[in-house]
């Protein structure tokens, strides 16, 4: 048919010139971005009251460490001009960082100053009356959470109030660090909690981070010396996905799963189940910049990726 | 006397024109009262659900390293861009305008990508709410920009699924002169019978894009307005033809009739083209040989419909007369081709449907009305009814080659 050629020729798709120009202006392909260019939320050091946890405390059994987590229903900025109606422990999307050390005894006061009813449930070793299942709190009420602090290593807090993926997609979860007798070698210390957030209500993540906002440490990257340690204490509370990752490019590190025994495993990439947490301790060979993201393409290209500076 | 009352008639009259205003006065009174005590009437009631906040993504098209995108506020609420994804991932974009949008009002996203040739590709525009709207393309491919080759490249689209086939169709008319009565009638029915299946066919196409636009610019009532337009138009032209012809007001006949029907589906032709027209410059639409074909087959028919009626006259019908009614006929499709492929078409294109369905219903009406009153046996001859069905069938047949 005369009718075909003419209709290719219309079309203008299948020159060569078109295809090479195409890959001319790839330049801004967004996997790579870096710094100011990065659609990203948040001032800079915004989200330093979660990444850099309080220091350990030796080990002195018995001595009580009190803190206070009020919930709050608060609207939070979780990619760049994206707000999400979150539910929070005081205020931010993970809650603040519990630290402890082992053999402290924990006293947790709990203010539910949401509109929903919630807990705290701590993952570790506690009385059943402790564990945040049956002591609902309602909206106005409070409840004292008091326990020993045990086994060391890398857990987590959340809330478990039914519908639990309801209440855990909104944000109610948190880092909860329990330092083991013997204290850890220094090391510049790091916490990532990995989230995503659902903020169309289908039932899938529109966005992933750690620590609460899409592409931060791609827009401010994580300077670490590299004669120093970096120890990541690192958890997944992804709701909706089932597995998330951890990823570090041009560099191995040693990942301690829970972080409870010197068990480690020497790799750069990690997997992660709804709730599996651990220590990740890197002792950088290079300087420069180095990624960081899930292995799952998806999220990395939906939030979760930054950047270590590593620097002299 | 008589003028005495007109005169005391006339002050009273002027005053109940005047009234007519007071209604329209307490009316502005009313909106603005309801207006500025909104929100305690919402409070009152107690319900208040948040707006959907879902953009109308308009047209997608692909350049060189780009994606453009256009958007459009439908609803009520001011409405933000806030992030733009392409196959679920975050990317860099820049806007033609602010990025939030007042009711109804539109803005282009341009996005620097690297995509991939003939791939499926789904964009994703996402509100200051978190709520994403999505649009999945099947085939990415070059939009074709306004250049002298994609004029001509459309123009010809047009002029095959369009002109050619009809002129093709018209050719039958030294054959259907031949033809005995009743089977003249027999192809005036099949006439009738195919126009009706374009009717349908654009009246359904009318409401399902109407159904996909912006419920504030969209709405079944855009169809009828459009089936009014061109359905009433039709009427007053038939009349208007038919006096001229026969001097008076008898059934439509000859080439009068053959023009009539020849406008009706240069209307469906037009909405053809558009559609034709913007699928192809979406890549949405393959268009081969096979493609071609078909529709020059479906089409051809239309040319055999414009020939029926036009037999019938008798008389030898002058070539350029029936160049004029394969153009009338078949070149909207031309200029129907260059709006779809160049510009967003998509309210013009509900509206070019249902008025070449309202052309289509008329034309039908004109048809089935000289057939009761002309044609040997009328309508209930075998060979009316056949006829019809007959058309129906064809047009069918012809269809599924598309």
């Amino acid at each position: 048919m005369a009718g075909v050629p003419l209709i290719r020729f219309a079309a203008g798709a299948e020159g060569g010139v078109e295809r090479f120009a195409v890959h001319d202006q790839a330049a801004l392909g967004h996997a790579s971005m870096i710094g100011d260019q990065v659609p990203a939320p948040g001032a800079p050091g915004a989200l330093d009251s979660l990444l850099l946890p309080t220091p350990p405390l030796p080990h002195e059994p018995g001595r009580v460490r009190e803190y206070r987590l009020q919930a709050i229903d608060r609207e939070i900025e979780v990619a760049q001009g994206v707000h999400f109606a979150a539910w929070t422990y005081n205020g931010t999307v993970p809650g603040p960082v519990i630290r402890a050390t082992e053999d402290d005894l924990l006293r947790v006061r709990f203010v539910n100053g949401g509109a929903h009813p919630h807990t705290i449930h701590f993952h570790g070793i506690h009385p059943a009356n402790m564990d945040g299942v049956f002591e609902v709190v309602d909206s106005g009420d409070e409840f004292t959470y008091e326990f020993p602090a045990r086994p060391y290593g890398m857990h987590l807090y959340h809330c478990h109030t039914t519908p639990l993926k309801k209440h855990i997609h909104k944000g109610l979860y948190g880092a909860f660090i329990i330092d083991p007798p013997e204290p850890r070698k220094p090391a510049k210390e790091l916490v990532m909690v990995m989230n995503g957030f659902d903020t169309d209500g289908d039932g899938e993540n529109n966005f992933y981070s750690v620590n609460g906002k899409a592409f931060y440490y791609a827009k401010y990257p994580i300077e670490v010396r590299r004669s120093e340690t970096v120890r990541i204490y690192l958890a997944n509370l992804t709701e909706f996905d089932l597995i998330n990752s951890f990823h570090l490019h041009g560099e191995f590190f040693r990942y301690y799963p829970t972080g409870s025994t010197d068990f480690f495993e020497y790799t750069d990439t990690v997997m992660l189940s709804q709730g599996q947490r651990g220590i990740i301790e890197i002792d950088f060979h290079h300087t420069g910049k180095f990624m960081f993201h899930a292995h799952q393409s998806e999220f990395t290209e939906l939030g979760w990726m930054g950047f270590f500076d590593v620097v002299d | 006397m008589s003028a005495e009352s007109g005169a005391a008639r006339r002050p009273t009259t002027a005053r109940w024109r005047l009234w007519a205003f007071v209604p329209l006065v307490l009316l502005v009174g009313a909106v603005a009262l309801a207006g500025g005590t909104g929100a305690p009437v919402t409070e009152l009631v107690r319900s208040n659900p948040p707006p959907a906040d879902e953009f109308a993504i308009r047209r997608v098209t692909f350049e060189p390293g780009e994606i453009r995108i256009r958007v459009t506020n439908p609803q009520q609420a001011d409405l933000t861009i806030a992030t733009v994804t392409v196959d679920d991932a975050v990317v860099p974009y820049e806007l033609d305008g602010p990025g939030t949008l007042g009711r109804l009002r539109s803005a282009t996203i341009v996005v620097p990508f690297d995509w991939v040739q003939d791939d499926p590709i789904t964009v994703g525009v996402t509100s200051s709410s978190g709520i994403q709207t999505t649009e999945a393309i099947p085939a990415a491919v070059e939009t074709p920009g306004v250049s002298g080759g994609s004029i001509l490249g459309y123009g010809l689209i047009g002029l095959l699924v369009g002109v050619v086939p009809v002129a093709l169709g018209l050719l039958w008319l030294p054959t259907l002169r031949q033809t005995a009565p009743e089977w003249l009638a027999a192809f005036m029915a099949l006439t009738a019978g195919l126009l009706s299946f374009l009717a349908v066919e654009a009246l359904s196409e009318a409401l399902t894009l109407q159904a996909a636009l912006p419920s504030a610019v969209g709405g079944a009532g855009v169809v009828l307005l459009g089936f009014a337009l061109s359905y009433l138009t039709l009427t007053l032209l038939s009349h208007r033809l038919g006096r001229g012809s026969a001097g008076s007001a008898g059934p439509l006949r000859g080439l009068a009739l053959a023009t009539l029907v020849a406008i009706g589906i240069g209307l469906h032709n037009f909405g053809e083209g558009l559609a034709i027209g913007s699928s192809f410059a979406l890549g949405e639409l393959a268009l081969g040989t096979f493609f071609i074909v078909g529709f020059m087959l479906h089409n051809v028919t239309e040319g055999l419909g414009i020939a029926a009626p036009a037999a019938e006259d008798g008389e030898a019908v002058r070539f350029s007369r029936l160049a004029v009614l394969a153009l009338v006929a078949g070149a909207p499709a031309i200029l129907g081709a260059w709006l779809g492929g160049f510009f967003t078409s998509d309210i013009l294109a509900v509206v070019f449907f249902a008025a070449a369905a309202g052309a289509a219903a008329e034309v039908v009406l004109e048809v089935v009305r000289f057939v009761a009153r002309k044609a040997p046996g009328g309508l209930t001859s075998p060979h009316v009814i056949g006829g019809f069905l007959a058309g129906l069938a064809v047009m069918y047949a012809t269809g599924l080659l598309v």
